[in-house]
């Protein structure tokens, strides 16, 4: 290896190294890929309800239905990701309905869509049975 | 400053490199179409939806289209299964690293971003920088040790810096809260169910997760090939476990943790030779045979 290979090695390494210490200091996801391994490190009470996010349909034919991380192509935790501007912009959810669209043509195309967050009450971290389900925000084609 | 350089310029074995590179760019197809099927579901995304990270931003990067994702796929899986024949290693790795890092870009830009892929990233990058390398060749490189080094600080990273964040975001009581258990609520396993109830046993979980990524860094320094194995192979069973526990597994990190390991002593054309004797009297395959 010549010097200057040697130097351009331990630049990029230098280099890449400050970053992740950065993204890992004052960094969020954003970041990626030099963003903190932030996966489980937030900390929990054992009693706080647990959050279940899910989004339902309604299509044409007046069918309901839970429209699901295959039928959407979103994964759920990208629909929570986008709760904030879901909250912002409601219209947003009819770019989730155009995106069932694409991806079943065939089927009817949807008139609602509604993102709905259901809390499990728990009791010394077992659940009690008991939930609440808040819609969070709704679209209706016009 | 030449202590830390001698260290990361370590020579290693260009076979292990030859093996490692096999495995990652083999790695990228079982990634695109079984592990991480979701990615290419971002063709059909509306480009509202697309919230782009700062990587994105910086480079005026424009919400990808269904021709986009579906061009870069098919890319990626041409060049990763060609890359890992080890021809090209320089142009072809290249390729592999740039079409891969799109690919991630199209995966983390819709509301939510994964944390199991920084070594995979790093061994992407530098595999490259190694040039040629053989099947089974015990020759020592500084370029081959840079690039493996680097991908073992890389996976260190990943456990350190994880208990760097759960301080930041959970704070001290993480150790002592409710992470775990909720975690086992939301998607236990008959392993750990039983668990909910010795809750002292999730609390104690805490601690050992945190003691082990703290310490995690001792795997890049020690001396002795067996205890560095010996530790390899716990991280490989924490990860078991936690599949185990709760289906989470971090697989493009466990592939790139392989840099630890003495891969040079598997010789894949050899044992095709060994084991498939019509194979092996095809000319492509002998020839490469004789140079092994």
């Amino acid at each position: 290896m010549t010097a200057w290979g040697r130097a351009a090695r331990l630049v990029m390494t230098v280099l890449a190294a400050i970053a992740l210490l950065a993204g890992t200091a004052v960094g969020d996801d954003a970041h990626f890929p030099f963003g903190p391994f932030r996966m489980f490190s937030t900390t929990d009470r054992i009693d706080a309800p647990v959050n279940s996010t899910r989004v339902e349909a309604i299509d044409v034919s007046g069918r309901r239905f839970v429209l699901t991380d295959e039928l959407s192509g979103l994964r759920r935790a990208e629909i929570e990701g986008h709760a904030a501007a879901f909250r912002q912009d409601p219209s947003l959810l009819r770019d989730v309905a155009e995106a069932y669209s694409r991806r079943h043509p065939d089927k009817p195309p949807l008139t609602q869509v509604t993102v709905v967050v259901r809390r499990y009450a728990l009791r010394g971290g077992v659940p009690t049975g008991d939930y609440e389900d808040t819609v969070q925000m709704t679209w209706r084609r016009r | 400053m030449s202590t830390i350089s001698r260290w990361l310029f370590e020579p290693m074995p260009l076979g292990r490199v030859a093996v490692f590179r096999t495995i990652v760019y083999l790695f990228i197809p079982v990634d695109v179409l079984i592990t991480t099927p979701w990615v290419v579901d971002h063709k059909d995304t509306p480009r509202s939806l697309y919230m782009p990270l700062v990587v994105g931003d910086l480079l005026h990067h424009p919400a990808p289209t269904y021709g986009l994702v579906v061009t870069v796929m098919t890319a990626l899986l041409i060049c990763s299964v060609l890359a890992a024949t080890g021809r090209h290693p320089r142009v072809l790795g290249t390729a592999v690293f740039l079409l891969y890092a799109e690919w991630m870009l199209i995966a983390m830009s819709y509301g939510k971003v994964d944390h199991d892929r920084f070594a995979f990233l790093v061994a992407l990058a530098v595999l490259p920088t190694v040039g040629r390398a053989r099947y089974g060749d015990r020759n020592r490189s500084d370029a081959a040790g840079w690039a493996l080094r680097v991908t073992q600080i890389a996976v260190v990273c990943t456990y350190f810096l994880a208990s760097w964040a759960k301080f930041r975001f959970g704070g001290l009581d993480w150790l002592n809260g409710a992470t775990l258990a909720r975690a086992v609520l939301r998607r236990g396993t008959i392993f750990a169910d039983w668990t909910l109830d010795v809750r002292l046993v999730l609390i104690a979980m805490q601690y050992v997760i945190v003691a082990f990524e703290l310490s995690s860094p001792v795997v890049l320094f020690v001396r002795s090939d067996r205890v560095r194995y010996l530790i390899v192979a716990g991280f490989y069973l924490f990860h078991l476990m936690t599949f185990a526990a709760i289906t989470i597994v971090f697989l493009p990190h466990l592939v790139a943790m392989l840099a630890f390991l003495p891969l040079e002593r598997i010789r894949p054309l050899r044992f095709l030779q060994r084991h498939l004797p019509g194979l092996a009297r095809a000319p492509a395959l002998a020839g490469r045979q004789s140079r092994e």
